[in-house]
């Protein structure tokens, strides 16, 4: 208890004496721009790279063969830990930073705030679908190369729906949670008729899948004009939503332990949950969770036609030393060749049009997922998604609003509130914030 | 020059002081001044310093990046206190200091003093009682949450006895349980740190008065509760002031309690477990709310807070240190005061026994 007062008093020094600096000195920094070029005369020995997922250990063997430049992994546990370490250090002039950092698109809005804090990276003409390259510039500058992007499945255990009588493969399971003309509404109608025949739930938690589902609204929270806030209490559209996802959980219908939750991993291994809402770039964290769970199997069915869910960004940090070899390592990571080894390592889908079309990607047989071809059903979840996939509008506050929203779900998960008692408590703690509110 | 300087001192100064003799004087002088201004430069950069800036950001309009914006007078504070969050967050603060101290403070007492009594092996059981205090708060909120968790340690067998049906693991979701588990984190991690200072008190109560009581037949118990608690009354009420101030800024085992969840970490998803620390670190420095002024003023107002219960715990503590004229003006060193009472009650006698040869 001590010992945390004092490493608090470190940090809050630390930040803002570093704040004061960069208060003084008005940003400072190479301000954006294009970066330095690489040269052979600034050539560090050593650039470092901030992620939390695994690297593909041949990419960087080959970087460093290709110009004699090692690559240390800045080694994150989770997006979250990597965001909090990349905002402190943004607000203290690069203080700690890495030379490329991985951003998430659920963030990725906040950390462009200030533009200048990046370098501008040159363009790479048609390695990108469009929209994701859309999704990596601020003002029609390019800040960040595309990495994967996250096309939404449902995986579901086949053993445990056919005990349940409910699907043995697939295809039926696509039946029955609405098939072709699949909705949320049917999607959650067959989670009821699946716990009434099992006494196990039928997804892990209906926070991630409500997340799916606002990802899709044009404007969820914010006006895209001015960037405010909408009042929530206002906002029909959202609140419908919630209250079909909110009604389900008071059904039953969810464990209601997300990702990240401390009983996650467990629930895998004593079969808690029969399906889980699947952006590709989490196939390899269920199956590394699930391991030795036999039955699961990736469906090609979406409610409403598909989506994405995250997917990142490669940037460089204005401030770094290097950033002439930063670009060149951030083009390196995002070329279609490192995508499709990163596909192998963890099942990220690649937003490069290249990898896409890459048989390798398609062909490939996933040994956890019964041999079923996942490039493949991902590729076909992405184009049937379509344009639509790059989601609506996120401005400063998306993410924020967005986690106020979904602990409402939570709360109802876990037997707090009712529906109508959680969106009452969704209203008062976003009042409670005091927001400039569009309307 | 220096002719000129030396004829004119010559005079006055009866003897010539040598190079050497100064830089002895300042040496003395000086010296202990730069023996301890490590501390005081330390605190003056990581204590002081931070103290006052935060004064200047609490009254600014203040944001990470953008740094220090409007003048805003007391509208932080005031905005704080409209929070709904910042006294459920103070509510969570005192019910998991409860659930944390109390049972602590007993447990600790009773394991000092079993440490106490003639053991086999006694260096060994007092280290191992201090093993919990090396491991790494976050290290142990993880290793507890997976205790609590749904398939840990105890939520099955309670499931088994029928106590929990309603909903997975009830510890992340009920407010009370989850106050009792963080409580038993910091249970876990302190008990033996201050068994440890209880011990060191209890050595030096005097064993006279140990075999006094034996003598008078008095129990195990009973010289637990007439010796030894009068005996290290002064470190009682210590460890209860530094337990109260340390406990009220929990925040790492709050933090990691349910390994983060989907909204990182910011106690739970109705704010069950989220202490005020946890809640200032969310505002200024978490997720999305980038509300550093707001956070600062939250510093204050639990430090305000916090020194109002330390005096209230001085307060009582000369409420009962006076109940005891031995211990009222040397509280600091208990065997001092327990030898001056038996001189005391020495001198009494004889002066009895003198008084009584008058009569």
């Amino acid at each position: 208890m001590k010992l945390t007062r004092r490493t608090a008093k470190v940090a809050a020094f630390a930040t803002i004496s570093a704040l004061a600096l960069t208060a003084c000195t008005g940003g400072g920094g190479s301000g954006g721009g294009g970066g330095e070029k690489a040269t052979e005369e600034n050539k560090p020995e050593q650039l470092t790279v901030a992620a939390w997922m695994d690297f593909p250990p041949e990419l960087l063997a080959s970087f460093e063969e290709e110009y004699g430049i090692k690559v240390a992994v800045e080694s994150f546990p989770d997006g979250a830990s990597a965001q909090t370490v990349l905002r402190n250090g943004l607000s203290s002039g690069g203080a700690g930073l890495s030379d490329v950092h991985l951003i998430e698109l659920d963030w990725w809005t906040e950390m462009m705030a200030a533009p200048e804090d990046w370098v501008e990276l040159p363009e790479v003409p048609d390695r990108w679908v469009d929209w994701k390259v859309k999704q990596g510039s601020v003002d029609g500058v390019m800040t960040g190369y595309g990495t994967d992007i996250g096309p939404l499945g449902v995986a579901f255990n086949q053993e445990m729906t056919s005990a349940a009588g409910v699907a043995t493969d697939p295809e039926v399971f696509g039946e029955f949670i609405g098939g072709d003309a699949a909705t949320w509404e049917s999607f959650l109608d067959a989670g009821r008729a699946y716990v009434a025949t099992s006494d196990n739930y039928f997804i892990d938690s209906l926070s991630s899948a409500f997340q799916a589902a606002i990802n899709l609204l044009p404007a969820a929270f914010e006006d895209p004009e001015s960037g405010d806030p909408y009042n929530i209490a206002d906002n029909a559209e959202v609140k419908e939503l919630f209250m079909t996802f909110a009604d389900a959980a008071a059904d039953g219908v969810s464990a209601g332990i997300p990702i990240g939750h401390a009983d996650w991993g467990a629930g895998f291994q004593n079969r808690q949950w029969a399906t889980v809402v699947t952006p590709a770039w989490m196939t390899g964290i269920i199956a590394d969770n699930a391991d030795g769970i036999e039955g699961w199997r990736l469906s090609s069915t979406f409610p409403d036609g598909g989506g994405n869910w995250g997917g990142s960004f490669f940037s460089v940090p204005s401030t770094g030393e290097n950033t002439g070899w930063a670009v060149k390592l951030a083009d390196y990571l995002t070329s279609p060749e490192a995508a499709v080894q990163w596909f192998h390592e963890t099942g990220q889908f690649p937003s490069q049009v290249d990898a896409i079309a890459s048989p390798d990607i398609a062909e490939t047989e996933n040994e956890f997922y019964g041999g079923q071809r996942l490039g493949q059903v991902y590729g076909d979840l992405a184009s049937a998604a379509g344009d639509s996939a790059a989601g609506g509008f996120r401005g400063e506050n998306f993410a924020g609003i967005q986690s106020l929203v979904t602990d409402g779900i939570s709360l109802v998960e876990s037997g707090g509130a009712t529906p109508e008692e959680a969106w009452e408590s969704v209203v008062s703690d976003f009042d409670a914030l005091g927001f400039e509110t569009a309307d | 020059m220096a002719t000129d300087t030396l004829a004119t001192a010559a005079p006055r100064t009866a003897r010539r002081v040598g190079w050497g003799q100064r830089l002895s004087r300042w040496d003395i002088k000086v010296s202990p001044y730069l023996y301890i201004s490590p501390f005081f430069i330390v605190f003056a950069v990581f204590g002081a310093f931070p103290l006052v800036f935060n004064v200047v950001v609490a009254l600014h309009d203040w944001h990470r990046r953008s740094g220090m914006g409007d003048f805003v007078g007391l509208d932080n504070f005031a905005w704080v206190l409209r929070q709904p969050l910042f006294w459920r967050s103070l509510e969570n603060t005192f019910s998991i200091f409860l659930w944390g101290g109390i049972p602590q403070l007993v447990l600790a007492l009773v394991i000092a003093s079993i440490l106490d009594q003639n053991l086999r092996a006694r260096t060994f059981w007092r280290m191992s009682v201090l093993i919990p205090f090396v491991v790494m708060p976050v290290a142990t909120s993880m290793i507890f949450g997976q205790v609590y968790g749904q398939f840990g340690l105890l939520v099955p067998n309670l499931h088994d006895l029928g106590l929990f049906t309603e909903y997975s693991s009830p510890f992340f979701q009920d407010r009370q349980l989850s106050h009792i588990a963080i409580g038993s984190m910091v249970i876990f991690r302190w008990t033996g740190y201050n068994a440890l200072i209880f011990l060191a008190a209890m050595q030096a109560v005097p064993r006279d008065l140990y075999e006094a009581a034996t003598v008078d037949g008095a129990g195990r118990v009973r010289q637990f509760f007439s010796v030894t608690i009068p005996g290290i009354r002064p470190t009682l009420i210590f460890v209860i002031l530094t337990m109260t101030i340390g406990g009220l800024e929990i925040f790492d085992e709050a933090r990691m309690f349910d390994g983060g969840g989907t909204g990182g970490g910011t106690g739970g998803a109705d704010n069950q477990w989220t202490t005020v620390v946890l809640y200032l670190y969310n505002l200024g420095f978490g997720d999305w709310q980038d509300r550093l002024g707001q956070a600062a003023a939250v510093g204050w107002i639990f430090a305000v807070i916090i020194l109002a219960l330390s005096l209230l715990n001085i307060l009582f503590t000369r409420v009962i240190a006076s109940s005891d004229s031995g211990t009222k003006r040397l509280p600091r060193s208990l065997r001092k005061a327990s030898t001056l009472r038996s001189e005391a009650k020495q001198s009494a006698q004889a002066t009895d026994a003198v008084e009584g040869d008058h009569r």
